[in-house]
């Protein structure tokens, strides 16, 4: 029991970084109609950006927003000269996935010879341990996700209160409308990206930190929990990714606790494929923040 | 709702979950490059993408510098040696179509090396239906008795390697507890029932045997699970960043103390070294970690040779130089230049002349010349000698399934991440485990 326990704190941290990065990947489909199988390549681009600060010996915390800013403008540029053209020449969704496949291929062989195969390790301190029963999280641990709730807060605010949120959602709705009503929607689709992308390296960043050591191979398996998270809660939906984040965050880790840990993502897939078959749109779809008003 | 304006709701979400599932399993191959007539390819095939990833540029770290003996010496018969990547991820369902591109755009193939135990079972038939003869570093027992002609290995089985921990931990540190955290690989899950097996026949207990997941974020609950076992060693084989966050998380989760861990061959090797150490530092990993590898002595004519060709490589794959000490580097060197001084004794390119005389170079004849550079090889054959290759690691022995082994030595790190030996099984220490463990 103490072991299930145990593995329910574990799976705080991980459903922490599934949903910042889940939420990134959920509004860039919801926002851009676009299917970006590069995410996972980006976050390690990411992670490497900071590890490139943190290795001339500035704090991990200090490196993060380097991470995060290098996210925001390598998917922005991602956006602008790659996919924006070809959906511009009206390729289908389909095409589009194809083509985030191919770059997520030509990222990781492009960083290949620049960063090496070797894994890397931040420097960085993970601080006293703390328990609670048989919880036991590091200091850092904690900060991961203190920094998650922040962000969803950041997120659920700027797509609720504020005009650039609104905005994102008139043109997730319908973007000939709203660009009709004088929403400059091709600048909001440029933000979108960047938050999101910035979202992404974030993410990168933070799951660096609690593996301890990743390689440009990680992006892969980054990206597989967070596209699970997204369909689970309703692909496009912000809200969505963060229940999906949390059920499969908790169900890996609980999962390699009670049955092994070779099944722990399998276990996850499984709940997965019950959801589709029974709810196929994903469990918040209908209710997700960019839903239009009213 | 934006996805419903977008009118992909169901269907994305579908689409959305055979992407997922679908990306576990996909890949891609290296595309091959043009024909030659007049030069002899030497395919490498392996993992250089993937968990697996560290694998492929060792082998092709062994391919430069026996290909530059080789180009340096005039050649085979005046054609010269290049070398090629082709990638498997690791990965059986992309190694089949890399394997069959391999051989269908390179007429010029002699020799293919790599074919690790990640693809071995998949790329062996295609090579041996296309007569190229092959020097694999896969460790699976399916290839102890092959009846795969061109089938050639250097190095033994896992199982081996697993009687060679178990032999370690027992005889040398006395441990009686032994946890088996394993990646869930091919590969690496050989070493398990092996290990299983001795550690019971010998008395010992395995306290936990996990296969891992490679490339998880964390480890966190299965590393808890462990610690609660309460081993005396860790037997770990989980390459890429896998070992790394596994250990880490170890060290961690133990009060920042480090249990005993122990490694198989593969984990000899700079990426690994590289990985661990940014995890839980050098000194730990010189303090906790030991490991078993190849009987090689890193001496000799033959390593010197194999050694200035390596340095002299670096110009053209900067991290040659660190293969220096890996067991696979060494034997897969000596492996294509057996080929190649085969195709010199039987003056044929033709991979059905010359392939049974792979076996003769390598074992040596009745009134052999032994070698230790190609030059000196060519040399010989053209006074009418046979020869007997003894190259960078050491004499082989192949049985009558071109399987060779040589015995295993105990090694540990340097700080610098070179290998020490520390000590070596004896033939007595070896069989009684390998009769424990039914190998």
């Amino acid at each position: 029991m103490s072991l299930i326990v145990a593995a329910f704190g574990f799976g705080l941290v991980s459903m922490s970084i599934i949903a910042i990065s889940a939420v990134g990947f959920t509004m860039q489909f919801g926002i851009t109609n676009m299917i970006n199988l590069a995410y996972g390549q980006v976050m390690i681009a990411s992670a490497y950006a900071a590890y490139a600060v943190n290795n001339a010996g500035v704090s991990i915390w200090l490196s993060l927003p380097v991470g995060a800013i290098f996210g925001a403008v390598f998917s922005f540029l991602l956006n602008r000269l790659v996919y924006a053209p070809f959906q511009r020449k009206g390729t289908n969704l389909i095409g589009m996935v194809i083509i985030s496949l191919a770059v997520s291929l030509v990222i990781a062989n492009v960083m290949l010879p620049i960063v090496g195969y070797y894994s890397v390790s931040y420097h960085q301190n993970p601080g006293t341990t703390y328990h609670l029963g048989s919880i036991a999280l590091t200091g850092e641990q904690i900060l991961i996700i203190v920094l998650a709730v922040v962000v969803m807060l950041v997120i659920y605010a700027l797509l609720r209160f504020t005009r650039l949120g609104k905005a994102m959602r008139a043109t997730a709705a319908n973007p000939t409308l709203a660009r009709n009503c004088g929403i400059p929607t091709a600048r909001v689709v440029d933000l979108a990206w960047l938050i999101t992308g910035a979202l992404c390296g974030l993410a990168g960043t933070v799951a660096g930190m609690n593996s301890d050591s990743f390689s440009v191979a990680s992006g892969s398996e980054f990206l597989i929990p967070i596209i699970a998270a997204s369909i689970l809660g309703g692909a496009g939906s912000p809200y969505g990714a963060m229940i999906g984040a949390v059920l499969i965050g908790e169900m890996t880790e609980i999962s390699a606790a009670i049955i092994s840990p070779e099944y722990k993502q399998v276990v996850a897939f499984a709940v997965l494929v019950l959801v589709m078959v029974l709810r196929p749109q994903g469990l918040l779809a209908k209710r997700g923040a960019l839903a239009a008003a009213g | 709702m934006l996805a419903s304006h977008h009118r992909v709701g169901r269907g994305v979400g579908v689409l959305f979950a055979m992407l997922t599932l679908a990306l576990a399993a996909c890949g891609s191959s290296t595309p091959g490059g043009s024909t030659s007539t007049s030069s002899l390819l030497i395919g490498v095939i392996a993992p250089f993408t993937g968990p697996d990833a560290a694998l492929g540029p060792a082998y092709f770290a062994a391919c430069l510098p026996a290909a530059r003996a080789i180009n340096n010496a005039g050649g085979v018969m005046g054609h010269k040696v290049s070398c090629q990547e082709f990638d498997t991820r690791g990965e059986p369902a992309d190694a089949v179509p890399a394997a069959q591109q391999m051989v269908a755009s390179h007429s010029n193939l002699m020799a293919v090396v790599g074919c690790t135990s990640d693809e071995a079972a998949s790329v062996a038939p295609i090579l041996n239906q296309a007569h190229i003869p092959m020097f694999c570093m896969t460790g699976q027992s399916e290839f102890n008795k092959t009846t795969f002609t061109y089938f050639h290995r250097l190095v033994p089985p896992d199982e081996f390697d697993a009687f060679a921990m178990v032999g370690s931990a027992l005889d040398h540190f006395n441990y009686k507890k032994v946890a088996l955290v394993f990646g869930n690989d091919i590969g690496s899950q050989a070493f398990v029932g092996p290990a299983m097996a001795a550690l019971q026949g010998l008395g010992a207990t395995v306290t936990i045997n996990q296969a891992i997941a490679l490339g998880q974020p964390s480890y966190r609950t299965e590393v808890t699970a462990m610690l609660a076992t309460h081993p005396d060693v860790i037997f770990t084989e989980a390459l890429g960043p896998t070992d790394a966050t596994y250990m880490a998380e170890v060290k961690q989760l133990n009060n920042g103390v480090m249990l005993p861990f122990m490694g198989t061959s593969a984990t000899i090797d700079p990426v690994w070294f590289s990985a661990v150490t940014g995890a839980i530092g050098v000194q730990t990993v010189v303090d906790k970690f030991t490991a078993v590898d190849l009987g090689v002595s890193f001496s000799g004519p033959g390593y010197t040779e194999f050694k200035t060709n390596l340095d002299a490589v670096a110009s053209q794959f900067p991290t040659a130089p660190k293969y220096s000490q890996r067991g696979a580097t060494l034997h897969l060197y000596d492996g294509i230049i057996q080929a190649a001084l085969a195709m010199d004794e039987t003056k044929s390119t033709d991979p059905t002349v010359y392939n049974t005389v792979i076996k003769d170079v390598g074992n040596g004849v009745a009134g052999a010349t032994t070698v230790n550079t190609y030059a000196a090889g060519v040399a010989a054959i053209k006074n009418g000698q046979k020869v007997r290759w003894v190259g960078a690691g050491g004499l082989t022995n192949y049985n009558q399934y071109n399987n060779s082994q040589q015995g295993y030595i105990l090694v540990r790190y340097d700080a610098t991440g070179n290998e020490i030996k520390f000590g070596a099984l004896t033939q007595a220490q070896t069989a009684a485990i390998i009769a424990a463990g039914g190998g």
